[in-house]
């Protein structure tokens, strides 16, 4: 049984994974992820930072913390995804690599981040890991629960229709540039939470939790769980989380392996472990 | 002042000259496949670590086989172009699995940039298991370059040798696939296949074969630039080459997706701007070719030289 810190760990991997999942539900590919979940982590570890440095901080602050990243994420999300998400998929792919690299050398260079090092001795809301392991799950319960009313709702079908035909969903009257803003805004918003929680849980925070590689880590996790349904960026989060650490020996061969799980999933597992079929048969989350 | 403003040109014009063919690589395979190959940059690194070693260089210690390396070195001449061809084999691999399969099943053409860039991916880490993480300079330096003087004066301004060197060759392969690309046949049908490969395959072109062609050539582009970048600064680990990559599609979209004069006074305009901004500003320096990026996508979303490109139903 993995321990406490390892499933907190697992369940912001999961959340991770939905962050992503959402633009891709619509048809769109962002690989953002990695920089809303910076802005947060670094948002969250200057606000706790400032004034006396206490190793302590209510849990109040910290859902402060939470709403406030949110907010500016989200905003940061509009304004970038305003001008791009008009454009062919292929645009939305490039600005956000873009925006990581961005994000990635601000918070390198800004004075008040700390540099290479990054910030430190951020404080803490909870004494253990099970603390963490409650608000991260109620996170994701919470984001579930959204997803799944989604897909059944006006929106999440407009998605759909988008990621199978967007000039037919056009057609059809389908504001597609706001239904993709709508799915991009609510996967920034999520990363950025999720860069809040562990901002605290990690303690230290610095330019490389938004690198590159988190992209390819995160869209690995939805590869593998597959993009039909909410379930399988959770699935994939999970399971490839805790992956690596159960199998120690893999060790530097981790990239290696998303590389891998990226680059044949599409081929040969297009939709992931959990399929429509899968669902199907557990008629309650009838896609 | 004005030597050191046409030292900054030159600098400029060389880093140029190498993010031109890497938007060039880009755009081959876009014009043809209407897709971006995100394994650019990782076949831009095979390059620099091919040429290397070609040239006799040794692994590090914290590589898979430390202290390996050939028993003689070739000249800098022959070891940059055998490596731009083994990066252009690389790159028709990278066509095999991470292109060919969707491209059969007629997938939609989003999902190869998933799985183009996990082959980057892939190639880059077996890149750092192979030679460790660390950096590695070019075995003789610049003595490597035959009897040529370390730097030259051109007007009061003192250039190396190399950089002019980098200028000079991007320039030539640049001018070489841009006369192959209009004048010669093969490159009229690359034309073809990238204006309507179905008509082009009625037409008895086969398509398939120029699409591989285009890897082929796109890759030693890659192959090529990350040679000439590890002679002139060095090799800065295995991910150097995603950093050009990177930089090298913010040129494609300041030039146009699929502009191949785009591509070119793109790659030249990115480098200048980057040559002149100051060195107190330098850690921002990484930063500027996306800012760049963004300010394209928003004002002329097709890049300086892009057409319009129109949806078909």
């Amino acid at each position: 049984m993995p321990d406490n810190g390892l499933l907190v760990q697992m369940i912001l991997g999961a959340l991770l994974g939905l962050s992503v999942y959402l633009p891709m539900a619509a048809g769109q590919l962002s690989l953002a992820t990695p920089a809303f979940y910076a802005v947060g982590g670094t948002l969250a570890a200057l606000m706790a930072t400032q004034g006396p440095s206490a190793p302590t901080i209510s849990l109040a602050a910290v859902l402060l913390e939470m709403l406030l990243a949110a907010g500016l994420t989200a905003a940061l999300a509009v304004l970038v995804g305003l001008p791009v998400l008009r454009l062919r998929g292929i645009y939305l792919a490039i600005a956000t690599i873009a925006l990581v690299e961005i994000v990635r050398v601000a918070i390198l260079n800004l004075p008040f981040t700390g540099g290479a090092t990054g910030i430190f001795g951020i404080p803490q809301p909870f004494r253990e890991p099970l603390g963490y392991l409650w608000l991260s799950g109620a996170l994701l319960a919470l984001s579930g629960w959204a997803c799944q009313r989604m897909e059944t709702s006006r929106l999440g079908r407009s998605m759909a229709a988008i990621r199978d035909d967007e000039l037919a969903s056009r057609c059809m009257g389908i504001n597609t540039t706001r239904v993709k803003l709508t799915a991009f805004v609510a996967s920034a918003a999520l990363a950025g939470m999720t860069g809040v929680i562990a901002a605290h849980y990690l303690n230290t925070w610095n330019a490389r939790q938004g690198s590159f590689d988190v992209a390819v880590t995160t869209l690995a996790f939805v590869i593998l769980g597959g993009s039909r349904s909410w379930l399988g960026p959770v699935l994939g989060g999970l399971v490839l989380t805790a992956l690596p650490e159960l199998l120690r020996p893999v060790g530097d061969l981790r990239l290696v392996l998303f590389g891998l799980v990226i680059l044949l999933g599409p081929v040969l597992f297009p939709q992931g472990l959990i399929t429509p079929a899968l669902l199907e048969r557990f008629g309650r989350w009838k896609p | 002042m004005i030597d050191s403003l046409l030292q900054i040109l030159l600098n400029g014009a060389a880093s140029g000259g190498v993010y031109a063919l890497v938007a060039l690589g880009y755009t081959l395979i876009f014009s043809v496949l209407g897709v971006i190959n995100f394994a650019q940059g990782a076949l831009f690194s095979i390059g620099g670590y091919l040429t290397f070693l070609l040239m006799g260089g040794k692994i590090g210690v914290n590589g898979a086989l430390p202290g390996w390396g050939l028993p003689a070195g070739l000249p800098f001449w022959l070891a940059l172009l055998l490596a731009a061809l083994g990066s252009g084999g690389v790159s028709l691999v990278v066509e095999r699995i991470a292109f060919a399969p969707l491209r059969r099943r007629g997938a939609e053409p989003l999902l190869s940039l998933i799985t183009s860039l996990g082959a980057g991916v892939v190639l880059v880490n077996l890149l750092q298991i192979l030679m460790g993480a660390e950096g590695y300079a070019f075995p003789q330096g610049t003595a490597a370059l035959a009897q040529l003087p370390d730097a030259l004066l051109i007007g009061g301004a003192r250039i190396r040798t190399v950089q002019v060197l980098l200028l000079l060759i991007s320039a030539l392969a640049v001018a070489a696939l841009s006369l192959w690309l209009e004048r010669s046949r093969t490159g009229q049908a690359m034309r073809a296949v990238a204006e309507d490969p179905t008509t082009a395959t009625l037409l008895g072109i086969n398509s398939e074969a120029i699409v591989r062609l285009a890897f082929l050539i796109s890759g030693m582009l890659a192959g090529l630039g990350g040679g000439l970048i590890g002679m002139s600064v060095s090799l800065a680990g295995p991910y150097f080459g995603i950093s050009y990559g990177l930089k090298g599609l913010a040129v494609l979209v300041l030039g146009g997706l699929g502009s191949v004069p785009g591509a070119i006074a793109g790659g030249l305009l990115m480098g200048l701007a980057e040559a002149l901004i100051p060195s107190e500003a330098s850690g921002w320096r990484d930063a500027l070719a996306f800012a760049v990026l963004f300010a394209v996508l928003l004002l002329r979303p097709n890049g300086l030289l892009g057409r319009r490109q129109l949806e078909k139903v």
